[in-house]
């Protein structure tokens, strides 16, 4: 009897742990754990984003609209998608027409209006950016600028829509300098040109029936460097934009090539066969001293600082086609980079440091890839098929490189992870070796 | 002398009969009545063969006559040894009546002497016998009375020994019920206990059993807000894969939100912004027709920001 009676209490004195034990289970689980869900992927597609055309009071330049080059601007991104005007449901051009609701319903994630105004010779723009799912201005300002650099205007604009959105500075107002060759008369004729980075506004800094190679922006974009066989022989030569002053700093004998600055501007990289092997350089450019960094049979050529500006990347043939090698410091022993295929070349560093892009050739065909240089993985970038000469923006979102398209070498701009690309309008003629300026502080 | 005559006698009806060749049959019991009025009794005759030679004829004749004359004198004799025991036997039954007599008189005194003494002894013995009854019934009554003065107490005894039984036994009783009072009352407070941990279990087993339908329920509604929240969220360019932003969004019972707050800041302005413009870009959230499940898990929730994988 009053055994089973223990053995009752002891069952309840069980089952009451065990629902003592469930219900701090049932209890702690809403206590301690509220739900949370993880994103951890993105859209894979570009922020829709509405650039509403500016009011205008005022004559403004014809052709130039300031709203337009912004759209194209952050479409030339890659990483907007912005709105076709007339797709627009209403035209505010200040915060308070602003509706958030209609851009809401046209699934806008920005909107940016403003107005232009014509001040004498200068043209001021007041703009304002909305964030259309948090309803709240995210850029309210001014700015302005001759009338005749309105582009200029609208560069700044789409810079300071894409930094205030991204966190990341622009580089809509950067430059290109690349060379174009035209056949002129049964002649060649090769210009170095610089101009916005949609290609407008180009201007012509140097014509030549010579080769023109390589230009490379000094650090502070005053200055190009670049390989001219003006002299009948490859000479390096500085290029003093705003004056066209220009200094030939290398006519050694055999090659002169593939000139890279220093990030401190003091110095140059360049491959010079003087010593009877294509070999790399580092030359003071004030007192034009050279120091060999490389020392092998192979060739050593187009080397380039990483993003610190201490080691060096280059390509070099010495493992029998070309690969890219990079050396920790100068004339450290190189290590090799690129293993994916029997020719990757031209390497460049990502602003981060985080990748090396490079010429890279697959099943005959030439692309742009890059390696993660964290984890080795190659990634290919672009689908065309001879592509040459990638240069990175300076905030590192974008590339550009030369290919082929129609017969004819144009320029093509992509995000720097391979997405959307934009290729340049058409000049006459073939257009390569394209540089990405630094941005002008 | 009578014995021997007698002896001859036999001796002699022997021989007779035996000369007869026919053996004679026993002798006529004429003796009878001297033998019954002897009172002692006569030895039975031992018959005992005599063997005779067969003397001769003459002799024998002679012999015969001497005898009957004999026989015949005997007989006289006899008759008158016969009257003269007679006599003898009447002064001697005479003597012996009187002399019975004496005795029966005597015999008389004696019996009313032995009679008297007897009854003296008869009273005495009864006396006695009274007296010792009398003791007898006394010590009886004593014994008796002792013996029901020891049953009193035995039965006292026992009265008593049955009182503290029945006292023992009653307070055993008031005992065992109390105990078993007490027992049931921990039985059924364990058998209350036990049914209300039952219903506490088959609320809980109800409780979970709901529980894991709303959390099947809220996981379908989790990976819906999941996919909306990644197709709507655009990761800035500044974006890197250790950036993690934390929302805490308020639903209202509609799936509209009705709030959201930044709890946990990636560190950049951009992603931060990102995230809460992707949170606020659903209209609607896609939250369960149970309100259980939407009070439960969705009136409330947080969301992470974290890319894993970069473009």
């Amino acid at each position: 009897m009053s055994n089973r009676i223990n053995t009752h209490r002891f069952r309840a004195l069980k089952s009451g742990l065990w629902s003592l034990v469930l219900a701090l289970l049932v209890s702690a689980g809403p206590a301690s754990a509220e739900l949370l869900i993880r994103i951890t992927e993105g859209a894979d597609a570009a922020i829709p984003l509405s650039v509403v055309p500016f009011a205008e009071s005022g004559a403004m330049p014809a052709g130039d609209n300031v709203s337009t080059i912004i759209r194209d601007d952050l479409a030339m991104s890659g990483e907007f998608r912005p709105l076709p005007p007339e797709k627009m449901l209403s035209l505010p051009s200040k915060g308070d027409e602003v509706f958030f609701r209609d851009w809401r319903m046209l699934g806008q994630r920005y909107v940016l209006v403003g107005q232009m105004q014509r001040e004498g010779d200068r043209v001021s723009a007041r703009y304002e950016l909305f964030d259309v799912n948090r309803e709240s201005r995210l850029l309210g300002e001014t700015a302005s600028a001759p009338v005749s650099n309105i582009r200029t205007l609208a560069h700044h604009i789409s810079d300071k829509v894409y930094e205030a959105i991204t966190g990341v500075p622009g580089a809509f107002s950067t430059r290109l300098a690349y060379v174009t060759l035209q056949n002129v008369n049964g002649k060649p004729l090769y210009k170095l040109q610089v101009s916005d980075v949609d290609g407008k506004r180009a201007r012509i800094r140097l014509d030549s029936r010579e080769p023109i190679l390589s230009p490379a922006w000094s650090p502070d974009g005053k200055q190009l460097a670049y390989v001219s066989f003006e002299s009948s022989k490859p000479a390096i030569y500085l290029h003093e934009l705003s004056s066209g002053k220009r200094t030939r700093i290398a006519e050694f004998k055999g090659l002169n090539s593939a000139p890279a600055w220093s990030p401190d501007g003091r110095s140059l990289l360049l491959t010079l066969s003087k010593d009877g092997n294509a070999e790399i350089y580092k030359m003071d450019i004030a007192s034009r001293s050279l120091k060999r960094l490389t020392n092998h049979w192979s060739i050593d050529t187009e080397a380039t600082w990483d993003h610190r500006g201490r080691g060096i990347f280059f390509t070099s043939d010495r493992s029998g086609g070309p690969q890219v090698y990079y050396m920790e410091s100068e004339g450290a022993e190189p290590r090799r980079i690129t293993f994916g295929s029997r020719y990757n070349a031209r390497p460049r560093p990502s602003a981060d440091g985080k990748y090396v892009y490079y010429v890279h050739q697959r099943e005959g065909a030439f692309h742009i890839a890059r390696t993660n240089l964290e984890t080795g993985e190659e990634t290919v970038l672009t689908r065309t098929k001879l592509d040459e000469s990638p240069s990175v923006s300076p905030n590192g979102r974008m590339l550009i490189y030369a290919t082929q398209q129609n017969g004819q070498s144009v320029l093509t701009v992509i995000s720097a992870d391979g997405g959307a690309n934009y290729t340049l309008p058409a000049s006459e003629g073939d257009v390569r070796d394209p540089a990405w300026s630094p941005i002008s502080r | 002398m009578l014995s021997v005559g007698l002896h001859i006698a036999l001796v002699v009806v022997a021989l007779v009969g035996w000369s007869w060749t026919k053996p004679l049959d026993e002798p006529k019991p004429r003796t009878i009545a001297a033998r019954l009025i002897a009172p002692q009794p006569e030895p039975s005759p031992q018959m005992e063969p005599v063997q005779q030679p067969d003397p001769q004829e003459e002799q024998r004749r002679l012999e015969e006559q001497r005898k009957a004359e004999a026989r015949r004198q005997a007989e006289e004799q006899r008759k008158a040894e016969e009257a003269q025991a007679r006599e003898q036997a009447r002064k001697r039954e005479q003597e012996r009546q009187v002399a019975l007599e004496k005795e029966r008189k005597a015999k008389e005194a004696e019996a009313a002497r032995q009679k008297a003494d007897a009854e003296a002894r008869e009273r005495a013995r009864q006396q006695a016998e009274a007296e010792k009854q009398r003791k007898e019934e006394a010590a009886r009554k004593a014994a008796e009375e002792k013996r029901r003065q020891q049953e009193l107490e035995r039965q006292r005894q026992e009265q008593e020994e049955q009182a503290r039984q029945a006292a023992e036994e009653k307070r055993k009783e008031a005992e065992r019920r109390l105990r078993e009072q007490q027992l049931e009352a921990l039985a059924e407070q364990a058998s209350k206990a036990q049914e209300a941990e039952a219903q506490r279990q088959a609320a809980a087993a109800a409780a979970k059993a709901r529980e894991s339908q709303m959390m099947s329920e809220s996981e379908k509604y989790q990976a819906l807000i999941r996919e909306r929240l990644s197709q709507a969220w655009y990761p800035p360019s500044s974006a890197t894969e250790d950036m993690t932003a934390r929302l805490q969004i308020t639903l209202l019972p509609t799936g509209e939100l009705a709030s959201v707050k930044l709890v946990s800041s990636s560190g950049n302005t951009a992603f931060d912004n990102s995230a809460v413009s992707a949170v606020r870009s659903l209209s609607r959230y896609p939250i369960p027709d149970s309100r259980d499940t939407f009070e439960r898990y969705f009136r409330q929730f947080t969301i992470e920001f974290n890319p894993r994988r970069l473009r």
